[in-house]
């Protein structure tokens, strides 16, 4: 089901509120249990084969967490237990996600013909990824006991299953365990419907609106030079609108039922350097990539030469957590070394002189979003072949189309772009604070302005208005 | 505090509800596609759009044909369809549509009373595609008029802007200056006679759409080692075989009193040569699918298959093309004149003797002076 469609607005999320603030009156694990429930059937609604495997995931580890975190297991059998599932974890996202990947790279390299036909499951990068995390923490003494009820709803929990944002055990589970969630709260339901209405408006309205323009550069036609520019910043926007669209509606639809979720975007285009865009481009996912893996691996603790290493290591992983194909890879890869580059400038480059700051952040923020949208090229594109078509394009003015068409499509580019560049994100509307469970105190202090509110409902009542058929968000494919 | 938050959520999503409501009674009244209700109040207005358009013609428009297929026959104009073979068409073809698109309309106007179907049939379009409900392009629902169908029609903001400007064009004082503010390529409805839709436009030099060097030039872009895998993408006779069984024999079938006009159109020889040079195997999928195509269509007495791939003059005179498939509206007319003459027509007894005089023209073609 998708939170851009009518069943899912106008039934599902009625029914799971009203169920969960009515049971919540019964008591704490009801009302758990209910949105557990509720979050299976969003799952299966369109998931249905799957469900079976999400249950199963599910039980192996928290019966895996349950071994390492109430027997007292000695030291080597805790490490065993720990390496068991999260090799069993690893082993059915390998088998999911990277069968076909595999299979088609030893056809390659071996000439055989050798077939692996396996349908995705919806969002299983995501729940795997959080309970590996949960083994880790488990592993590492740092989980306490939490009830089985609980823990399947940190994991089914339907505003964040398909797609993020990368939930902690630790953030969420106490949320759930609060009773005080479980009671309606008028301010945190109008507070989350609000930025529900953002989500909803930048992915019916703006990311949908867009993506037409994508196809000129990565469509059956040969780009002429600005229509290769124009489809690839069309791609650029389109991604950042749709999935930061979907995370606001996540945060939005999860702060009605009384649960804060972490933020997963924070403005990423206006970046000024590479480190800084992966402190604000899918924030959960770096911070998950940062504790899980490149911090295991070493860090930044072993010298220079091996932290350019672990850079490279974590985010050709990453690339390859997007997707099972090599143009995710060397999109990984690419930002690895777009990183070891900005490292390496930040201690080896010249300091520059404060009368040049605002011309060098000029040309810092510029490099840096051009870096952005040479990377998402091979992101977008449905091999290495055409992605390097598309730059070749991009990269030969001597082809130049721009007629109509093209000016139209480069005014609406430069719209986007002034949205993402200049525009106030949704936290910093609503004065979102997910470490100190606030949000609206500002709001709050103006007794909500008639004017905000209006506005919020026309971006509501727009954002209903945009809702297309199969309009799927692209994460959902990762 | 709490209870004027209360208010503030009532309020909130009674403005949401008043304004998605407002947008739905102006699509309603407006009705761009006239799925309820002839063009009365606003004049008739039409879009490029076919997949979106046909689910309003098939609705609105008087018809006992229907005229379908792909890109290669999205420059028909209805009324040379009428004058030459003497019916009242409905063009519904879709450029880059697939069987299941075209299989799905079909039936959505033979539904509606339509005794003939004049068909245009590539072999291509029987690769496999999504279902007709996993579409993105194609708004099933709407084509089926069930609730999903109409409220999308309604709750939609693209639609309600597209009424709101056929609405501004009505009023004649402020008509010229909506037009100025918003120009063809921004609306969805453009046209305003049906007899326009997807037709070539007045200002098209002929000449220099199609001639000689396009199609040249195509043919050498579609055989560069570079691209020509793209030619095999799809080509697949067990899927060509599904795909043909479920959505044109199957149509047939259910429909034994409509009159059924196949034809395979007349691509230039460059298309066959550049299959024969640059993917052999695609080459044999095809002959070998459309050779159980033409076994299987001329056993239907409803049916009349006609095979235009091997007509030398026309397939041989490369002037005729935009590329090497697409071909200009002289051969629309050519082709509309085999139709009503029953020239080329597949002989029942033997089904593959035009494809054996493709094979032979193929075969023995040579090209010459290609630029990559």
């Amino acid at each position: 089901m998708l939170f851009n469609s009518y069943p899912f607005i106008f039934l599902f999320l009625p029914v799971a509120l009203a169920g969960y603030f009515a049971l919540g009156r019964l008591g704490n694990l009801a009302a758990v249990i209910w949105l557990a429930l509720a979050s299976l059937a969003f799952y299966s609604f369109s998931n249905w084969p799957f469900v079976a495997l999400l249950l199963a995931s599910i039980a192996f580890n928290y019966g895996i967490g349950w071994l390492l975190i109430e027997r007292r297991l000695r030291d080597r059998t805790r490490l065993a237990v720990a390496t068991v599932g999260i090799a069993g974890d690893l082993v059915v996202l390998g088998i999911f996600k990277y069968g076909g990947f595999l299979a088609a790279n030893l056809n390659a390299v071996f000439s055989i013909r050798f077939t692996v036909d396996i349908l995705l499951p919806v969002g299983i990068s995501f729940y795997t990824f959080t309970q590996i995390a949960f083994l880790v923490d488990a592993f590492r003494g740092k989980v306490a006991r939490y009830r089985l009820p609980h823990y399947a709803l940190f994991v089914t929990y339907f505003p964040h299953l398909i797609a993020g944002p990368i939930l902690h055990h630790r953030d969420m589970i106490p949320q759930f365990e609060s009773a005080q969630a479980k009671r309606p709260d008028p301010h945190l339901i109008l507070c989350g419907l609000i930025i529900f209405a953002i989500g909803l408006f930048k992915k019916t309205c703006l990311a949908d609106g867009i993506q037409p323009m994508v196809s000129l550069a990565f469509g059956a036609n040969t780009p002429s030079f600005d229509q290769a520019w124009i489809g690839a910043l069309a791609y650029t926007f389109q991604l950042y609108f749709d999935f930061s669209g979907y995370s606001d509606m996540a945060i939005g639809i999860s702060l009605m039922f009384g649960v804060f979720l972490p933020l997963n975007f924070n403005s990423p285009y206006q970046a000024r350097n590479i480190i800084d865009f992966w402190r604000r481009w899918h924030m959960t996912l770096s911070q998950f990539l940062r504790d899980y893996l490149y911090v295991p691996l070493g860090g930044n603790r072993h010298g220079r030469i091996l932290r350019y290493v672990n850079l490279m290591l974590t985010m050709a992983l990453g690339g390859l957590w997007h997707g099972a194909a090599w143009t995710f890879v060397i999109w990984g890869v690419l930002h690895g070394a777009y990183l070891c580059i900005n490292h390496a400038w930040n201690h080896f480059g010249p300091a520059v002189a404060p009368r040049f700051a605002p011309a060098a952040n000029g040309a810092a923020f510029v490099l840096t979003f051009l870096s952005v949208v040479v990377a998402w090229v091979f992101f977008r594109a449905d091999s290495l072949a055409s992605a390097m078509y598309v730059l070749a394009r991009m990269a030969d003015p001597t082809q130049v189309t721009f007629g109509r068409v093209e000016m139209l499509d480069t005014g609406l580019i430069l719209i986007y772009a002034a949205i993402a560049w200049f525009a106030p994100n949704t936290q910093a509307i609503m004065g979102y604070d997910h470490q100190n469970r606030s949000v609206g105190e500002a709001l709050g202090a103006w007794r909500i302005r008639p004017a905000l509110l209006y506005a919020s409902a026309a971006v509501l009542a727009f954002g209903i208005l945009g809702i297309q058929q199969h309009s799927e968000f692209i994460y959902f494919r990762f | 505090m709490s209870s004027r938050t209360t208010m503030n959520v009532v309020r909130l999503l009674g403005v949401s509800a008043l304004i998605v409501l407002m947008a739905a009674a102006l699509n309603f009244i407006v009705d761009p596609l006239q799925l309820f209700r002839p063009a009365a109040l606003f004049p008739a207005v039409y879009s490029q759009d076919s997949r979106l358009q046909n689910a309003g013609l098939i609705r609105s428009q008087d018809f006992d044909t229907l005229f379908m297929g792909t890109s290669l026959a999205i420059h028909f104009r209805q009324s040379d369809i009428n004058r030459v073979l003497g019916v009242k068409s409905l063009k519904l073809a879709m450029p880059g549509s697939n069987s299941h698109e075209q299989g799905f309309v079909l039936a959505a106007g033979l539904a509606r009373g339509a005794r003939r179907v004049i068909w245009e049939v590539d072999d291509w379009i029987f690769h496999d595609a999504p279902d007709i409900d996993q579409n993105a392009y194609l708004p099933a629902d709407l084509y089926r008029g069930n609730a999903s169908g109409i409220a999308g029609y309604l709750l939609s903001g693209a639609m309600a802007r597209e009424s709101a400007l056929i609405l501004a064009r009505s009023v004649p004082e402020v008509e010229p200056v909506v037009a100025r503010l918003s120009p063809d390529e921004l609306t969805k409805f453009p046209i305003s006679r049906v007899d326009d839709i997807n037709v070539l436009g007045a200002d098209t030099n002929v000449p220099e759409a199609y001639n000689a060097r396009l199609a040249m030039a195509a043919f050498a872009h579609i055989t560069n080692p570079v691209r020509s895998r793209y030619l095999a993408e799809g080509c697949d006779t067990d899927a060509m075989v599904r795909n043909f069984e479920r959505d044109a024999v199957a149509l047939i079938a259910q429909h034994p009193d409509v009159q059924f006009d196949i034809y395979l159109p007349p691509y230039s020889i460059l298309q066959w040569v550049a299959m024969r040079d640059a993917s052999p195997a695609t080459l044999g999928i095809v002959y070998d699918f459309t050779a159980y195509l033409a076994r299987r269509l001329t056993a239907f007495s409803n049916v009349r298959l006609f095979d235009f791939r091997a007509v030398r003059d026309v397939t041989h005179d490369l002037g005729n093309y935009g590329d090497v498939i697409h071909h200009s509206p002289a051969v629309d007319l050519k082709v509309l004149s085999w139709l009503a003459s029953g020239d080329h027509t597949v002989d029942r007894a033997a089904p593959e003797a035009s494809l054996a005089q493709l094979k032979a023209q193929a075969e023995a073609y040579r090209v010459e002076g290609v630029e990559r």
